[in-house]
């Protein structure tokens, strides 16, 4: 595939031709916080950090509140609908510029369980037409990570500082330019587009950029070999190691808020006078006890053990099971945000030494 | 296109509280009918189902259909007063609207039940989606073997559908063994026993043909399970119908997963072999 290279200087011209045909979200900073904002008129360049950003831009096709309808006099009325009671809001095309080869990973798993038609496994055969009519025709600009954070680990689950799954384009910093490379077909036709500030790349850059990756991916630690960890999984049930796991967790959900891929969502009412409002959905987390607590005051999960076995489970064998990968990128963010130092890798580690044990003891 | 990719699966549809009444002092009987006639008549579900219920501004919860989809156009819940959503319910008037979506979940798994024998095992507020079965194996009642409800509750006053289930006692095609915990006013013309004890009068049924269907409070599952697995009831042929905290009903909210499965699409309907398998089912 050709590859092409892009100016830094001239990235804003870029970013405004998109903003003519698509919603753009550039990674921002403000109070210290990374995150994907929309470009608007007065916005700045995209901050690039080459690593991934505080906040994962799951907000972007997945909101943490959205509305689902609203209700007026007993009349129901999905947001923004033009012409029949089924769409949803939302029908402009959507562009990301900047995020990471993790986080774009993160859209394929998610893909899966909202049932985007080119990626169905198992969705419960019901399509989530909120999270579709976003994806939809969205662009993808992936930046590759040149500089991966000591807590990043997605070398532990077939991913990369420049891995290209879900990218549309794949771009790397060497230097002064951009290196372009389209890697879908909608990339390829973005590439197309006349007048863009584009040029192709000399064999020296793609050299510069090859060696950029490799000087990348060794800043990272030894990927943990988790090929398994599912089936490691399945015979830890009833293992005292979850008490080990959870006993210092909060169940504060910090680290399921900001995962790229946890997607479990809470749908509320919310009222705006006697006949009006709106049922929304809102992200929820299984680290909550209220998250499992029946009508009758019944909790399956009643306690941080639990409960963190469930999101364990989720991830590395349910997810598994049910949408054919992992769900967790490696991204690291579990481990910056946690308030009392809660590792992922540590927790694999220690599953993983489990089943040492016992393999040795029979 | 795919209907259901053209459809927005979180949009209910309006339907009407036909009729209302209690059950008991906490439980409330609904029939309630989709505004739109032709989806009133033309909704197929099977005994097992539920539907989400939504009361704007309360919010949404999922119910078990107790109405037999044999008998259509109507749609029958039994409701106990215990959250906001139906709160908000049991304040609602005869010809309020609600909103509805679904059915959901697998349902009792009627092809492979007909030409079985079929013991109903309720305790309780269980009586909601097993009365579905019930009744659909009563209106057809060649398709299945011999018929056995055993019923229990905790007094007379708590027994839901109390009258209906008395008059089958007149039935000769069905076994009718109904119980109750204790018998305050003395009056109670049944067994004064717990519903375990009702097994005894389940004899010579060949258990390779039967089939079971358990709903009740979790503590009842235990004891009753033991005696099915006593009878020699296979294990996949022992069938409970679960609750869990449900948001979405199509699989997707995470709330009520259990192991890899969720119990709104691959429940509500387990079996007590799926029971052994996987932990935290029960």
């Amino acid at each position: 595939m050709a590859a092409f290279k892009i100016k830094k200087k001239r990235l804003k011209e870029l970013i405004d031709s998109l903003t003519k045909e698509y919603r753009v979200f550039i990674p921002v900073e403000s109070d210290g916080v990374s995150s994907f904002k929309e470009v608007t008129s007065d916005s700045h360049l995209p901050t690039i950090n080459s690593h991934n950003t505080d906040r994962p831009p799951k907000e972007i096709f997945f909101p943490q509140t959205e509305t689902l309808f609203t209700y007026k006099e007993g009349k129901i009325s999905p947001p923004e609908q033009p012409n029949t009671k089924y769409r949803t809001p939302n029908t402009d095309k959507i562009a990301i510029f900047g995020a990471s080869p993790c986080d774009v990973k993160s859209f394929s798993l998610l893909d899966r369980l909202f049932g985007m038609e080119r990626n169905v496994a198992k969705c419960s055969g019901y399509k989530d037409a909120y999270w579709i009519n976003r994806r939809t025709n969205a662009l993808i600009f992936t930046i590759g990570c040149n500089y991966p954070l000591s807590t990043c680990f997605c070398n532990w689950l077939n991913g990369g500082p420049f891995t290209k799954e879900g990218s549309d384009l794949l771009l790397t910093d060497i230097g002064e330019d951009f290196l372009v490379e389209p890697c879908s077909q909608n990339g390829e036709e973005f590439i197309k587009t006349k007048g863009l500030p584009i040029q192709k790349a000399a064999k020296v850059d793609i050299k510069r950029a090859s060696t950029v990756r490799k000087e990348a991916e060794s800043t990272l630690s030894e990927p943990v070999d988790i090929t398994s960890l599912k089936e490691g999984l399945d015979t830890l049930w009833d293992n005292p190691v979850w008490n080990e796991i959870a006993y210092k967790c909060l169940s504060c959900a910090a680290c399921s808020y900001l995962c790229p891929t946890c997607y479990c969502f809470d749908i509320q009412d919310e009222r705006a006078g006697n006949a009006r409002g709106k049922r929304i959905r809102v992200w929820d987390s299984c680290m909550f006890s209220l998250f499992t607590k029946e009508a009758s005051g019944h909790n399956p999960r009643p306690s941080s053990k639990e409960r963190m076995r469930q999101r364990i489970m989720h991830k590395f064998n349910y997810f598994v099971e049910n949408l054919g990968d992992f769900g967790c990128v490696g991204c690291g963010r579990c481990i910056r945000s946690c308030p009392v130092n809660m590792d992922i890798r540590e927790v694999i580690n220690t599953i993983k030494n489990v089943k040492l044990t016992i393999s040795n003891e029979k | 296109m795919n209907k259901s990719n053209e459809e927005n699966p979180f949009v209910p549809e309006p339907a009407r509280i036909v009729r209302k009444y209690d059950l008991s002092d906490d439980v409330r009987f609904f029939q309630i009918r989709f505004v739109d006639m032709e989806k009133a008549l033309s909704m197929r579900y099977l005994p097992g189902q539920f539907m989400m219920l939504s009361i704007a501004g309360a919010g949404e919860a999922p119910f078990s259909i107790s109405s037999t989809p044999s008998r259509p156009g109507l749609l029958e819940f039994c409701v106990r007063e215990v959250g906001e959503v139906t709160r908000a319910l049991f304040r609602l008037k005869e010809n309020s609207i609600v909103g509805i979506r679904g059915p959901y979940g697998n349902g009792f798994p009627l092809d492979k039940i007909k030409g079985n024998n079929l013991i109903i095992v309720v305790g309780g507020l269980g009586a909601a989606p097993l009365r579905s079965l019930l009744l659909y194996a009563l209106d057809n009642r060649d398709n299945f073997g011999n018929v056995y409800l055993l019923h229990g509750a905790r007094t007379p006053s708590d027994m839901l559908f109390k009258e209906e289930f008395l008059e089958l006692k007149e039935r000769d095609d069905l076994q009718c063994l109904l119980s109750v915990d204790k018998d305050p006013t003395g009056d109670w013309p049944c067994y004064v026993a717990k519903v375990t004890k009702l097994f005894k009068y389940v004899k010579n049924v060949n258990v390779a043909k039967t089939y079971a269907a358990v709903c009740g409070p979790p503590v009842m599952y235990k004891f009753v399970i033991e005696k099915l697995v006593k009878l020699g009831i296979p294990k996949h042929q022992i069938l409970m119908t679960l609750e869990r905290r449900m948001k979405c009903g199509i699989g997707k909210c995470g709330h009520c997963v259990v192991g890899h499965t969720y119990t709104c699409i691959d429940g509500p309907v387990f079996t007590y072999w799926d029971v052994t398998n996987m932990r935290e089912l029960i």
